[in-house]
């Protein structure tokens, strides 16, 4: 399968900041978890382990071949996601979960990685300068189903991350500024239509709460309000480990998951939100340079989005936690408490590593 | 290889890609910026308010306004109680922890669990009420193993109390634990889940007056949300309480008159609209119910045949037999078609429409004018009385009186009964009025319906000769913008002398040999009206069928007294009880009789 040279072409160094940062999320699970019955830092390492797993199988086989059946995956996800929206149970109000025994599996998390390879089979072959109108509608209507029934489910925050994908296929592929400026008066359109007839009340509250945090502090602008006291209250060097009054006092919702940052930057204070800027912002820029490494054009929208799903998360997540962006539910990758989260992170990352340690190969 | 992959210009896109890149980078920079701010610039100002977050907010629930009678006799108080919470959070382990709290507080583990289950999507560390209504010695074993159960939690809170008992409980109303729907649909009033709300009656009309403002106190707690210390912030505010214009003397008085049989009893003030008393039997007692949790007895009372969770007063829906003839009456000589001096020759039965239509007496009245025809309730008038008018007057007159419409009583619930004519059968039932029906509608049968409350209502019109008063239960402090029905303060219903001649005919039938003699109280002007219906709606038949009940007539008898400047109208309807004058008129009778007593104190 994988040959010997082959293997020494992996880009080691990405895989250390991204196991250097999963480490560090474990830290800060048990930090802000230890006291609950549950052991969720133990929970996170084994997903570990299978993401990394995953991360072998995905760099197996030769993205080529992972575009060629991309398809198929493709439909298998959207009926998953159609059969979950009637089937699957109810967890924390959506309906994003599929049970498997003592594993539960988002499918949207799924669909994020499985698009990435739709899109860069689509646009292989493309030669064009810029965007034409065809190709536009294709990516459209293909990102568009598993769209709508993310939103369905409803989930917000992937839903969120599946448009930055749709984006960055859009723009590598050269769309035009007139296009860029329809879209964005579109999505304006939508955003109000969408506003008035299309959100739930508890969406709506939480972008109302984003305006105006003070309105609601026991709702959500309770938790942005939370953390923003839990990270302002860190100072420059933190409470020290375990030490966080808000995060151990529970007074900070969801603190191992989404908001997990706030744990950090109360902990260990500005130096703390330093250094984990510092090594994400390696992290992410030895993924978009490997963008030049790519063989084909296909390694280039390979690269590049899955570059894109990470980045956008990150950015989202850390706006979002301070207050400056709606709670949307977008977790922070590698280091949020969350197994689908981490598992298609990791395929993601797998991914990049895959077109780039292929790039002298023959096909 | 093919050659054009060797040579592929990827430049363009890799551009592109590196200035998104460039984008990305700028946006973190700004993202770092901000941390900087809210980190080192703004730290002061939040390390405050962390040092505040380390207080836990603990809610203190208000204890709710108290209904008092008219003679300041309390209806609702509220009484000491304890409730147990779950703090899920601190829950080690369900699998063993649920069997021993479960033995602890005596409840089964499935309604712990089915409880916990309930509240699901609430935030863990918001408590979950698993037990209410504990006495303080039922408290003092479980305050003595608290140290092994750090994720329950022992609250004190003032719970309902109806001192009275049955008495009065279908205007009171209770109290059940409100829905998370209703919080979703009143944020304004700032109810938690767990809070207990108005269900019927004067608790779910006057809901907003009586829940008070609870209170909170802040605690110091550590990691573990143990209690260090704490501190008041604001105290409860109770609510509002209110004053009724219920006699519980004469509502006791009625209960216990109306005894087993099923059956209502308004008693009223015509001048103002104050209700004295609203009885209806069966009866139930709110107090053995009071809780968050589904007992026995409520499922009971749910599924009881006789319903006695309803308020036959203002939900019970009976044909008001010969009571109607009071409207016939009115509207008659109103629109001239019968004066005082008319005449009507009983001869015990008639012939109208091709069927033979009997009074009641069968022996015949003889000649009846229309004041006799009230006092001996004279079917035979009346039928030819309804023959001239026609379905569409009477209907008229019905409506003027106010019956087909709610009486805009303060309670929830009221039901506007039915007023057949042309028109309606029309639109619900798309066939055209036969006249044979007007006959039965014209000494109150056929599809005529009507609550006893509008009965009482109807009579403090005749009392107040024309004047109409809307029924009401607040005394004090006033209901906020009197709804008032809209003829209300208009011309009265009919020309008032008509309405003497019927007063009459109602004086009469009481104190002169009538039908109505059984109310006859020594030293008081009563002046009232007999009724007994032969038939019941649909609904009431099959609900009687599955309670097992005979058939038997309804026994209706409304008055007033005294005849000149009326102060008390008394309506009484008794289920199945048989003739109006032997049953329903004696209770109205014992009704006048208190009162008189009462009121010569």
């Amino acid at each position: 399968m994988v040959d010997r040279r082959l293997f020494q072409e992996i880009d080691w160094i990405l895989i250390a900041l991204v196991l250097l940062l999963s480490l560090l999320g474990v830290l800060f699970i048990y930090s802000s978890s230890h006291y609950l019955p549950t052991s969720y830092y133990l929970r996170q390492l084994i997903w570990l382990g299978l993401s990394l797993f995953a991360v072998f199988l995905v760099v197996a086989l030769d993205y080529k071949f992972l575009m060629s059946f991309s398809i198929y995956l493709y439909f298998l996800v959207v009926a998953v996601l159609a059969g979950s929206l009637a089937f699957a149970r109810f967890v924390a109000g959506t309906r994003s979960w599929l049970k498997f025994g003592l594993f539960q599996v988002q499918p949207s998390e799924m669909a994020k990685v499985i698009i990435i390879l739709v899109f860069a089979r689509l646009f292989a072959e493309y030669k064009g300068r810029y965007l034409n109108t065809q190709s536009a509608a294709l990516v459209l209507l293909l990102a568009g189903v598993p769209l709508i029934l993310i939103v369905l489910q409803p989930d917000l925050g992937t839903a969120l991350t599946f448009l930055a994908i749709v984006g960055g296929a859009l723009i590598l592929a050269g769309m035009r500024r007139k296009t860029l400026l329809l879209l964005l008066a579109l999505s304006l359109v939508v955003g109000v239509g969408g506003w008035n007839f299309g959100l739930k009340d508890y969406q709506k509250k939480r972008l109302t709460t984003l305006l105006n945090p003070q309105e609601d502090l026991r709702g959500s602008g309770y938790q942005i309000r939370r953390s923003k006291i839990a990270i302002g209250s860190g100072g420059l060097t933190g409470k020290g480990f375990m030490k966080g009054s808000q995060s151990q006092l529970r007074f900070l919702p969801a603190r191992h998951t989404d908001f997990i940052f706030s744990v950090i930057g109360e902990e260990f204070g500005f130096l703390g939100v330093f250094i984990v800027f510092a090594l994400y912002f390696l992290m992410l820029a030895r993924m978009f340079m490997s963008v030049a490494k790519a063989r084909d054009r296909a390694g280039v929208y390979v690269i590049f989005l899955a570059s894109v799903l990470i980045a956008f998360q990150f950015l989202i997540n850390i706006l979002m936690i301070i207050g400056l962006f709606p709670v949307t539910g977008v977790p922070l990758p590698f280091l949020s408490y969350g197994g689908s989260s981490l598992l298609s992170n990791y395929m993601a990352v797998g991914l990049i590593l895959n077109v780039k340690m292929r790039r002298f190969a023959n096909v | 290889m093919p050659d054009d992959k060797i040579y592929e210009d990827l430049s363009v896109v890799i551009r592109r890609a590196s200035a998104v890149f460039l984008a990305l980078a700028v946006l973190v920079l700004l993202a770092l910026s901000y941390y900087w701010k809210v980190q080192i610039l703004d730290h002061k100002q939040f390390w405050d308010l962390a040092e505040a977050n380390r207080t836990r907010i603990r809610v203190v629930s208000a204890p709710r306004g108290l209904v008092r009678d008219r003679n300041m006799k309390i209806l609702a108080d509220n009484q000491a109680s304890f409730k147990v919470s779950l703090i899920r959070e601190n829950v080690k382990d369900a699998a063993s922890s649920y069997p021993a709290i479960s033995r602890l507080l005596g409840i089964s583990e499935e309604e712990l669990r089915s409880r916990i289950e309930k509240y699901e999507n609430l935030p863990l560390f918001e408590p979950v009420i698993i037990k209410d209504g504990l006495a303080p010695e039922e408290i003092a074993p479980i305050e003595s193993r608290r140290l092994e159960f750090p994720e329950i939690e022992i609250d004190a809170e003032p719970k309902r109390f109806y001192p009275l008992k049955t008495t009065a409980a279908h205007v009171l109303g209770y109290l059940q634990e409100r829905s998370p729907e209703e919080i979703r649909a009143n944020p304004g009033r700032r109810a938690r889940l767990g809070d207990m709300g108005g269900r019927a009656g004067i608790e779910k009309e006057y809901d907003g007056r009586l829940t008070g403002r609870d209170g909170s106190v802040s605690e110091v707690v550590d990691s573990l949300g143990r209690k260090r210390s704490e501190q008041v912030i604001q105290d409860p505010v109770q609510g509002q309480d209110l004053k009724l214009t219920i006699d519980s003397r004469l509502q006791a008085k009625a209960e216990e008159l109306l005894g087993d049989r099923d059956g209502a009893i308004v008693v009223l003030d015509p001048a103002t609209g104050e209700i004295l008393t609203m009885a209806s039997s069966p009866r139930f007692d709110p107090n053995r119910f009071i809780t968050r949790f589904t007992p026995e007895e409520w499922v009971q009372l749910i599924n009881d045949p006789a319903s006695p969770l309803e308020n036959r007063a203002v939900r019970g829906l009976y044909a008001p037999g010969s009571i109607f003839k009071i409207v016939m009456a009115l509207t008659g000589l109103d629109l001239g078609y019968v004066t005082d001096q008319t005449t009507v020759y009983c001869s015990g039965s008639l012939q109208i429409y091709g069927t033979n239509r009997a009074c009641w007496f069968t022996a015949g009245h003889g000649s009846m004018n229309l004041v006799n025809a009230i006092k001996n309730s004279c079917n035979i008038y009346f039928y030819s009385l309804g023959r001239q008018m026609g379905i569409d007057t009477i209907a008229q007159g019905a409506e003027r009186m106010g019956l087909g419409r709610k009486t805009g009583l303060d309670i929830p619930g009221e039901k506007e009964g039915l007023v057949p004519s042309s028109d309606w059968k029309m639109k619900t039932l798309k066939t055209s009025w036969f006249p044979g029906e007007t006959i039965s509608v014209a000494i109150g049968q056929g599809q005529l319906q009507v609550t006893p409350l509008q009965i009482a209502a109807l009579t403090a019109i005749v009392a107040n000769r024309g004047t109409r008063t809307v029924p009401h239960f607040i005394l004090d402090p006033p209901r906020p913008g009197t709804p008032v029905p809209p003829d209300a303060g208009a011309a009265p219903p009919f020309k008032r002398s008509t309405f003497e001649s019927v007063v009459e005919g109602m004086w009469k039938s009481v104190n002169d040999g009538g039908t109505g003699q059984g109310a006859r109280v020594e030293g008081l002007d009563v002046c009232g009206k007999t009724g007994s219906t032969q038939v019941v709606s649909r609904e009431r038949a099959e609900m009687l069928a599955r309670a097992g009940k005979p058939i038997k007539t309804h026994s209706w008898f409304t008055g007033f007294a005294p005849r000149t400047n009326p102060r008390i109208v008394v309506t009484v309807l008794v289920e199945f009880g048989g003739g109006g004058g032997a049953i329903a008129g004696p209770v109205a009778g014992q009704i006048f009789t208190l009162w008189k007593e009462i009121e010569g104190r």
